[in-house]
């Protein structure tokens, strides 16, 4: 090889094969999803995050969430995200055409977050709030044994005295409550992020996909 | 015009021209090294002691941990490979750097970029895309910054004086090209005019896999088809095979992006294609194998005598693993288990540390000296800081796999608490952060003796510290090889 325009071409004909072989044709068929309109009651899935929601983005990618947590639920048969309750099923593309920015992670140092919206059991959705602004302010409160980071810097901690105690205030086990007379209230960005994490469930079922995901029944006497 | 550098002075010319925008960037490289490895310590620490810098926003794990990484990727490795390439292909092309100021300018910019991404980051404007993570108004300053460096490179081999192109120039040369496309289109694709949905973690996918495979892994070859027939004066074995590697490794791993998306939710063609591309990959490490290990058979004493050697040795070993990590983590039945663990992060571990950083330490050992005309000063700092590289890398590799493999068994029982997980990989958390630990005694070492080297006020005559006896560290030994070795020739 002593050409210096045929190593350019070659080294351009290269990435600019790949880039329209992978990015171009991944765009071509998947960049133009669109909801679905459910045909018994006329609904559109999935349905567009609320603005506070939206918010709450912004703040999970500025505290880089990602960095430890996935948002993918892997399909029956590879790996055990159904078994551990991490969704009702395995994700599609279509789930995440509400979201601005996708972020599937590749880190499962804490458990996947794709549908810790739908995972409050009895609880009503503000003890489910409750119960992630302990989690963002004390994660040994309501975790025992995890290693996730306080985010305490979410959370105006001030004295009560001489004012009417906040109604937002969390209720704390003494153990992990900043002292008497103090109360821990959630900032804007805290409610933000707890309503985007409640946001996060894909409880809709498309037909479509579930057709198209359902692995071949297994034929007998094999 | 056949090679003029081949008499020395000419080649002393060329290091000359090449110095201090050398010294400029190796410098600052290794600041960051520094810098980086110290946060990388300490986000390491954080996942075994959680309350470690949690109380402030600006050093909360999920933070500190990509700022490390990027000071790393950006400031270390992109640094040293400018240091290392612009030098290499002024020799190579047999011609000086010309107007070097323009470089100055180049490495401030470069470096202010860094040190605004890496500042916006911890402050809270991440964008929480994998290595590009910097706020968006950084990229336009590191690719204007970018955009004299890589001018510079190409420009210095479109006025060569040499006939032959050199294994080493064609990866260097692809290297210069390849990483401000990717990382352009990257931008554009993930922030300028975003694409939809599942298509953004494609498009990160891509610039990841083409950041390492294309960008850091030239770079390392690039080191390697240069140091190893040099310092062991013979040409490389199967050299006609080598233009065969280069499109081969580039096509390849071009495509091979799509196997990081392995299960995710993506049309299913992409893992697979990737998982393809991972095994034709294999075809051209075999090939480079075939060059590399072949030219060092039979001289491995004399490679165990050059410190540069013994470092490229590492990084082509290294070069190695990533490609069968690679491949391990595109078969579906292991990817199953150790998606998402330590082991995962291994990979890109490897390819960026194990092998890349690996190659440019033993670069260094060899062109610093030649730039500033000094020898290293202290052969303990060497020793602490080959010793510390080498049993780290190996500390890792063994650790990582292990721990990896344990953690995706524990996360794919469901029956297993996710508490519990935690619980038996804290043991293995303090693990890597002792192993991180080592590797920056290393770097530290490897400062201080650079700083005693390249520090403009230190006459002091010392006896030249030098890892092995002189004849394979001392310019004098290699005049006659010089650039008359293009791997072979009739």
């Amino acid at each position: 090889m002593k050409n210096g325009l045929a190593l350019f071409l070659g080294v351009f004909a290269t990435l600019a094969l790949s880039w329209a072989g992978l990015l171009l044709t991944a765009h071509r068929q998947i960049g133009g999803l669109s909801q679905f309109k459910d045909p018994a009651d006329d609904t559109l899935h999935p349905q567009p995050l609320s603005g506070l929601a939206d918010q709450g983005r912004l703040v999970y990618q500025d505290l880089g969430c990602v960095t430890c947590h996935t948002q993918q639920v892997r399909h029956e048969g590879f790996g055990s995200d159904l078994a551990r309750k991490w969704g009702e099923r395995g994700s599609y593309a279509r789930d995440y055409i509400r979201d601005q920015t996708v972020l599937l992670g590749q880190n499962r140092l804490g458990p996947d977050l794709r549908n810790v919206g739908a995972r409050l059991g009895d609880a009503r959705p503000e003890e489910y709030a409750e119960w992630f602004y302990k989690l963002l302010y004390a994660p040994q409160s309501v975790a025992a044994g995890t290693n996730m980071p306080a985010h305490a810097f979410l959370f105006d901690v001030h004295p009560v005295a001489g004012r009417q105690p906040s109604a937002h205030a969390l209720a704390l086990p003494s153990k992990f409550a900043p002292g008497s007379g103090l109360e821990v209230v959630p900032t804007a960005r805290a409610v933000a992020l707890v309503a985007y994490l409640q946001s996060l469930k894909d409880t809709y079922d498309y037909p479509i996909e579930r057709s198209r995901n359902t692995p071949a029944p297994k034929k007998a006497g094999h | 015009m056949n090679s003029p550098a081949n008499n020395r002075s000419e080649q002393m010319e060329i290091d000359a021209s090449a110095r201090w925008p050398v010294l400029v960037f190796f410098g600052s490289a290794l600041l960051w090294l520094l810098l980086g490895g110290v946060m990388q310590l300490a986000a390491a620490m954080q996942l075994h002691q959680p309350g470690l810098l949690a109380a402030d926003e600006w050093t909360t794990h999920g933070r500190l941990a990509p700022a490390a990484q990027n000071a790393l990727v950006y400031g270390w490795g992109m640094n040293a490979a400018f240091a290392f390439g612009l030098w290499l292909m002024a020799r190579l092309s047999a011609t000086t750097l010309r107007h070097g100021g323009w470089l100055f300018v180049a490495a401030k910019f470069w470096n202010l970029g860094v040190t605004l991404g890496v500042l916006g980051i911890l402050g809270g404007y991440s964008t929480s895309f994998e290595l590009l993570e910097m706020p968006r108004f950084v990229s336009l300053i590191l690719l204007a910054a970018y955009a004299l460096i890589g001018v510079w490179a190409v420009t210095t081999f479109s006025i060569r004086n040499t006939e032959n192109v050199y294994a080493s120039q064609w990866y260097l040369f692809g290297a210069a090209f390849w990483f401000p496309w990717l990382y352009a289109i990257a931008q554009v694709m993930l922030f300028k005019a975003p694409v939809r949905g599942v298509l953004q973690p494609v498009v990160n996918a891509w610039y990841a896999h083409g950041l390492y495979n294309l960008w850091f892994v030239p770079v390392a070859l690039t080191a390697a088809y240069y140091f190893l027939p040099k310092i062991l004066g013979k040409p490389v074995a199967n050299y006609y095979l080598a233009p065969l590697a280069f499109w081969w490794l580039a096509i390849t791993s071009a495509f091979a992006g799509g196997s990081r998306l392995i299960g995710a939710p993506v049309p299913v063609w992409i893992p697979t294609l990737g998982i393809a591309a991972n095994m034709l990959v294999v075809v051209a490490v075999v090939i480079i194998g075939l060059n590399l290990f072949g030219t060092l058979a039979g001289r491995q004493a004399e490679a165990r005598n050059s410190l540069t050697l013994r470092f490229i040795i590492i990084s082509l070993v290294s070069f190695v693993l990533a490609a069968v990590m690679n491949l391990a983590l595109s078969m579906r039945g292991f990817a199953a288990t150790v998606q998402f663990t330590v082991f995962d992060g291994l990979r890109d571990w490897l390819t960026f540390y194990a092998c890349f950083s690996t190659a440019m330490f033993g670069a260094a050992y060899f062109m610093l000296p030649r730039l500033t005309g000094r020898e290293w000063r202290s052969p303990a700092l060497i020793k602490a800081h080959f010793g510390a590289t080498a049993l780290g890398v190996g500390l890792m590799i063994a650790g990582l796999t292990y721990a990896g493999w344990i953690q995706g068994k524990l996360l794919n029982d469901a029956a297993v608490p996710f508490a519990e997980i935690t619980k038996a990989m804290a043991p293995w958390f303090a693990y890597r952060t002792v192993v991180l630990g080592l590797l920056l005694l290393g770097h530290v070492a490897f400062l201080i003796n650079f700083l005693g080297m390249a520090c403009p006020f230190n006459f002091a005559k010392v006896p030249d510290a030098l890892f092995r006896a002189p004849p394979d560290l001392s310019p004098e030994a290699h005049a006659p090889v010089g650039h008359s070795l293009k791997g072979v020739g009739p």
